[in-house]
Parts: C-alpha cells; structure tokens; sequence
C-alpha cells in the first residue's frame, strides 16, 4: 500500500541521478567531486532497485512468452499465454471478483476514513488515543486479523451470527456461499485500511488554512456548507491520492482471501472470492504453469496501470489545486 | 533445520523445484509422487533395490504400487510411513447416553443409531462428523462399498457418481440432513483437522481421523476416549480404510546420486526405520517396525492395534493432485454445509474431475 509515494520518489530520485551524472562531466572541479561522492552514495540503493525490481519484472516479461512447469525446460510459445488469457472464463471470473471487491471496498472505505477523519479532526477528549486505535488494524498482522475475523464471520457461535440473531439470521453460512462470500472479506479488507486513509485524511484536513473558514463563516455559510464548499474542494487533493492508493491496493487483494477460505475451498465455492492476485498464485502454484501465471501479472499491471491513467485523466474535472501548489 | 508444515512443504518444494533447486532427498506423498515422476525429477531407485537385492515385496503393494513408474514399473521411491483411517469416540459420551462402546463389529446401521443417540441438540453436542475431505472422511464409506473413491484404479474416469459412491454419500447426507451431523461452516472448516479438533473441544462424539492425529489425542484430549475400526457397510460386511503413505524419492539432479539412493536404502532399512518408530509419531513403513511404533505410546488404554488392523482392507490413494483435492472439498461443502443434493454435487464434482483426466 505504500508502492504509490514511494514510486513518486523514485521518479525524483532518477531524476537526481540522471542530473548527477550529467554533472560528472561539469565545468569545475567542485561540481565533478560532488557529482562522483553523489553517485557514489547511491549505487548501493540503485543496484537494490536493479536487483530485486528490475531482474525480476524482466523475467516477469520473458517467462510471459514461455510455456514452463518449473521443471521441464521451458518451450518458446510466443504470444500463446495471452490468446489463452483473453478466452479463458476463470480469469475473466478473478477479474469479475475484483471489481466487485473494488465497488464495494473503495467507496464504503473512502466514505467511512473520511467520516473518522472528520471527527477525530474535531476537539475531543481523548482525542489522540482514538487515533492510535483507528489507526491499529494498519499494523495488524493480516494473517491474525483476517483469521479473527473469520470465527467472527461463523454461523451461528460467531459474534456477526450473535448480532444478527434477533432478526433470524444467525445461521448464515457466510464463507461458503458464494453469494455471500464477499461481504467478510470486503469487511475486513475496509477495517484494515481505514486508519491509514483516515491519518491521510486527517493530514490534509489540517492543511486547509483556518482564514478560509472564517472568511465563508462571514459570508454565511455553516455546517453542510462549509464542507460541501471549504472542505471537500481543498481536500481533493487527499481524496485523489487515497483514491489512486485504494485503486491500486484494492486490486492486489489476496492475503484475506487466501487465510479466510483457507479452511474450507481456497478462492470461495465455485471460485466465488478467487480474485485477480489469488488466480495468479493458483496458476502458479497449484497448477505450476509459470508462463502463463507471469502472463497474468502482467495483464494485473496493465489494469492497474489503465485504471491510474484513466484517473490521472479525469482529476482535472474535481480535483482543485490552490494556486501554486499544483 | 526448518520445520514446515504440512501445506507450506508442498509450495516450498515446487518453488525448490522451480529455481533448480530440489534438495538430494526429499519427502514425496503417493498423491503428489505423479507430478515429480511425470516432470523427471525423481531418480529411478530400481537399480539400487536390485543391486543390494532388496526385497521390496515386503511393504504389500498398497504401499508402494502408487510409487511405481515407466514402463517397466520401476520402483522409485521407498515408503517410510502410513497412516490408516478409524474412528476417534468419546467414551464419556457413550457412558452419559448409556450406550455400548462401538466395536469393529459395527455396521453403518449401529454406527448410525448411535449417532442419532447421542446427539443433543440444546447442548449443541452431535453425534459424528465423518465427511471430512479425502482420506479421513467420505471416501472410506465409498471404499466399503467395493469401489474406488473419486477416481477409478486407470485414472481414466470420476467414480463418484457410481452407485456405490452415491450410496455412500446418501447415507452421510441423511445422517446430516437429520442434524447428527453439524455442518462443514459449524466445524469451522473441512479438512480433517478441523473435525478432529471439534471433536477434542468435545462438541462431537465420533470423528474418522488418522493415525498421525494419535499423539494429540493422547496429549490433549480432557475425556475418556478410544479408537475402532471404521463400521462394516451392512451388505458387503467389509471395514475399509484408505491407507496413504510418504516416500523418500532422490532427486535425478543430484550430483550424488549414489550416495543419496544408498542413504535412502539406509533410512528404511530395519536399523534406520527402528529410530523413528521408537520416536512414535506417525507408523513407519517397515513391516519389522510396527511393533515397535505400537509399543513407542507405551501403556495406554487406546487400542492403537486398531490403526495396524486397518492395514488389512485399505485402499491406496487413488492418484490425484491439488486440482482434485478442491474438487473434495467443494464437494463436501456442497453435501454438508449448502445442502446441495447428492446427485447435483456429485455430477457437479464430476464433471471437473473428468475434465482434468481428459486434459492430462
């Protein structure tokens, strides 16, 4: 969940590097000494990036166009992988999974962190120990949570059946029906991330000048109006960047999938929950056919990379930058 | 040394595999022996078996048929354990409903009196849980009818839905449909342990388990309890369990061949094997051992002779890999948690299966 700022560095970052090598070749004796010493600092981290990213997306890309068990020797199938990508209906399914997630988790988890963030922007008493408590699930283990959450989400002796059992339905078999399979994962997927929406949420509130405030107050606005037209403008900016992070890490969902259906079918009946990333590992490691799992990676990263461009594209229409800062 | 369970030993040693890194030896089980053997990966240990002129007639050949290869039907790997299915019952139940202890005797209609008998629904107590997913659960009572579980002895086709498949199954749902049997969402899950550990909390009074859950009963159970054969299906009158077995396979890789097909002959020998029967755990292969493995719990009242006897009528994996074993468990979840008629979830179940054996 951190992958978007830290990719936002590391464009500044081979920006410095780019511009450091430039001045390896400078006029004076002093710019070419900081240029090397500058250089020379970061090859450490430049050969990590090379290493443990670079490698591996390349073959990422090369096992795409292999057909691999991961024992035989692999046999050159060109675009192969991807033609049978395109027609086959279990990873059309992951997809459909997906976004079904997505539509759920974005919206209810957006809404909900800006509520907190909203509240626990206001003079409270004990103000900062709600903070730390919203913020706890973010560095929850996922493993601990999700399997906790999972005897919460069973029937009848869970605490979800015991909240539900004045209106009759404590016997809800919530994981293994694939109708209903995706609201405990949607749940815990949503609890967990809200802290760190809400503490990017609560960042940008604090950024917007208190005179703005005063100034509508005067005019006279207040309440709803106040956030509809100081509030909710100022902070699209925080919006936009919570908005892309959802995006890309709802996307990746597979850890809470994987440990709450672990105990009954991995992936849901019927490959109800198999999301995106799930299908990606099963192709992987259940079915060991590597070339075409690589090619669905790939095709993960293209969708999160057409979802981010489509939204990069839309901002300008909502997102409002003050003057300078854009 | 690493400790890996159970599960996470499978990835790791595909990921090994992957990277060209499979170890000298390593522990392959009859289901996933296919895989490595299909791929070249294992070393053909006939050689050495006839070199130092093994007997290898010894193990019987449930053991060690899943692990032949080739057209010659070459021994590739050397059994080092097994475990038989029976039934865990806890006798303090039996004691409070004033019921006879369940003997080997037993047939499907005791077996399911009982159930019925010992059931408590205000005390949300039940009778048994036998369902469970591949070897400790369904499958036995389809063994007991006389036919393959799952898929046949050619792996060429889904036994499931086979008369005496469907019988089975019948049977079990009707025990679950009359709420003597909680559901695989009750339990929590539907692997075996997962039942076994309902039956330890002591919210089921019969459970079909396995050998290697011996020693955490003998730990941790907090009632009286024992073990017995699986009950006898009423018209074939047969107690079947299926018997699943580990091997030492050595990787064709290997720089050492040699030395690592010699310490595999060594692990198994009467000398080797004798180590790990007198730790207890799970039998050893080793028929010279067996003993020895009955003796290592020391004196206890459980008849532990009750997992050996299961040897004499049990049922070799029928080879099957992860694919199949989802098929297992969507279709116990389709029987014993969303009340999917036997008919449906067993043309469902087969029509995966057989596709899978169409496309190998």
């Amino acid at each position: 969940m951190f992958f978007a700022p830290s990719a936002v560095k590391l464009d500044l970052f081979f920006g410095d590097c780019m511009t450091g090598f430039l001045n390896l070749f400078g006029k004076t004796p002093l710019t070419r000494r900081r240029a090397f010493w500058g250089l020379a600092l970061v090859t450490p981290n430049v050969l990590g990036l090379l290493f443990f990213f670079g490698i591996p997306v390349f073959i990422a890309f090369r096992t795409s166009l292999q057909d691999w068990n991961g024992i035989r020797p692999p046999v050159e199938i060109g675009l192969g992988n991807f033609d049978r990508l395109l027609h086959d209906p279990s990873f059309w399914n992951s997809v459909g999974v997906t976004l079904k997630l997505m539509l759920v988790v974005i919206p209810v988890g957006m809404l909900l962190s800006l509520i907190v963030a909203l509240m626990l922007n206001r003079k409270l008493r004990g103000r900062s120990f709600f903070r730390v408590v919203y913020f706890l699930p973010v560095v929850t283990s996922t493993v601990a949570a999700t399997m906790a959450w999972t005897w919460m989400f069973q029937p009848r002796y869970g605490l979800i059946a015991n909240l539900l059992e004045p209106v009759g339905l404590q016997d809800l078999n919530w994981i293994t029906r694939p109708d209903l399979v995706l609201f405990p994962i949607a749940a815990v997927v949503i609890w967990q991330r809200l802290g760190f929406d809400m503490i990017l949420f609560l960042a940008g509130l604090q950024a917007i000048p208190r005179q703005l405030y005063d100034a509508a107050r005067i005019d006279g606005a207040n309440g709803i109006r106040l956030f509809r037209f100081v509030t909710l403008p100022l902070l699209s900016p925080t919006t936009f960047l919570v908005l892309i992070l959802q995006v890309i890490s709802a996307i990746q969902i597979f850890d809470q999938v994987y440990i709450m259906t672990a105990r009954t079918t991995r992936g849901g009946m019927n490959d109800s929950a198999t999301t995106l990333s799930l299908f990606l590992y099963e192709t992987a490691f259940t079915d060991s056919d590597l070339g075409y799992s690589a090619a669905v990676a790939l095709a993960m990263f293209a969708i999160t990379l057409l979802l981010t461009l489509m939204q990069i594209t839309f901002q300008r229409r909502w997102v409002y930058y003050e003057s300078g800062s854009a | 040394m690493e400790v890996v369970p159970w599960d996470q030993y499978w990835t790791l040693l595909r990921t090994d595999a992957t990277s060209g890194n499979l170890p000298d030896i390593f522990n392959v089980s009859q289901d996933r022996f296919f895989f490595y053997a299909e791929n070249g990966a294992i070393l053909n240990l006939q050689p050495y078996w006839d070199e130092f002129g093994v007997d290898t007639s010894l193990w019987g050949s449930g053991m060690i048929d899943p692990y032949r290869w080739g057209e010659a039907r070459d021994l590739y790997a050397a059994p080092v354990n097994w475990d038989t299915i029976v039934m865990f019952y806890n006798k303090d139940m039996f004691d409070a409903a004033g019921l006879d202890y369940p003997t080997a005797e037993w047939t499907w209609d005791d077996f399911a009196a009982a159930a019925a008998a010992l059931t408590d629904p205000a005390n949300d107590v039940y009778g048994a849980a036998v369902y469970s997913e591949y070897q400790s659960g369904y499958t036995n009572f389809i063994a007991s009818t006389g036919i393959p579980p799952v898929v046949g002895a050619g792996r060429t086709e889904c036994t499931l839905d086979e008369p005496g498949s469907v019988e089975a199954l019948e049977f079990l749902a009707g025990l679950y449909n009359d709420g003597y049997m909680p559901s695989v969402s009750l339990i929590g899950g539907a692997s075996a342990s997962d039942s076994f550990n309902f039956w330890l909390a002591g919210r089921v009074a019969m459970v079909t388990n396995g050998s290697w859950n011996l020693p955490t009963a003998i730990e941790q159970a907090t009632f009286n309890w024992d073990v017995v054969q699986l009950p006898r299906n009423p018209e074939t009158g047969r107690t079947r369990s299926i018997v699943h077995s580990v091997g030492y396979v050595a990787s064709s890789n290997s720089d050492a061949a040699d030395l690592a097909a010699n310490l595999i002959l060594y692990l198994v020998s009467d000398e080797g094997s004798a180590f790990f029967a007198n730790a207890g755990g799970v039998a050893p292969a080793n028929p010279a051992q067996q003993q020895a493995w009955v003796d290592s719990f020391g004196e206890t009242s459980v008849n532990i002779q009750a997992f050996v006897d299961a040897l004499e009528d049990s049922q070799g994996v029928t080879v099957f890999d992860e694919i199949w074993d989802t098929a297992n468990t969507e279709l116990v979840i389709n029987i014993f948690d969303l009340n999917v008629p036997v008919v449906d979830a067993v043309a469902q179940a087969c029509g995966f299966i057989d596709a899978q054996l169409a496309a190998q």
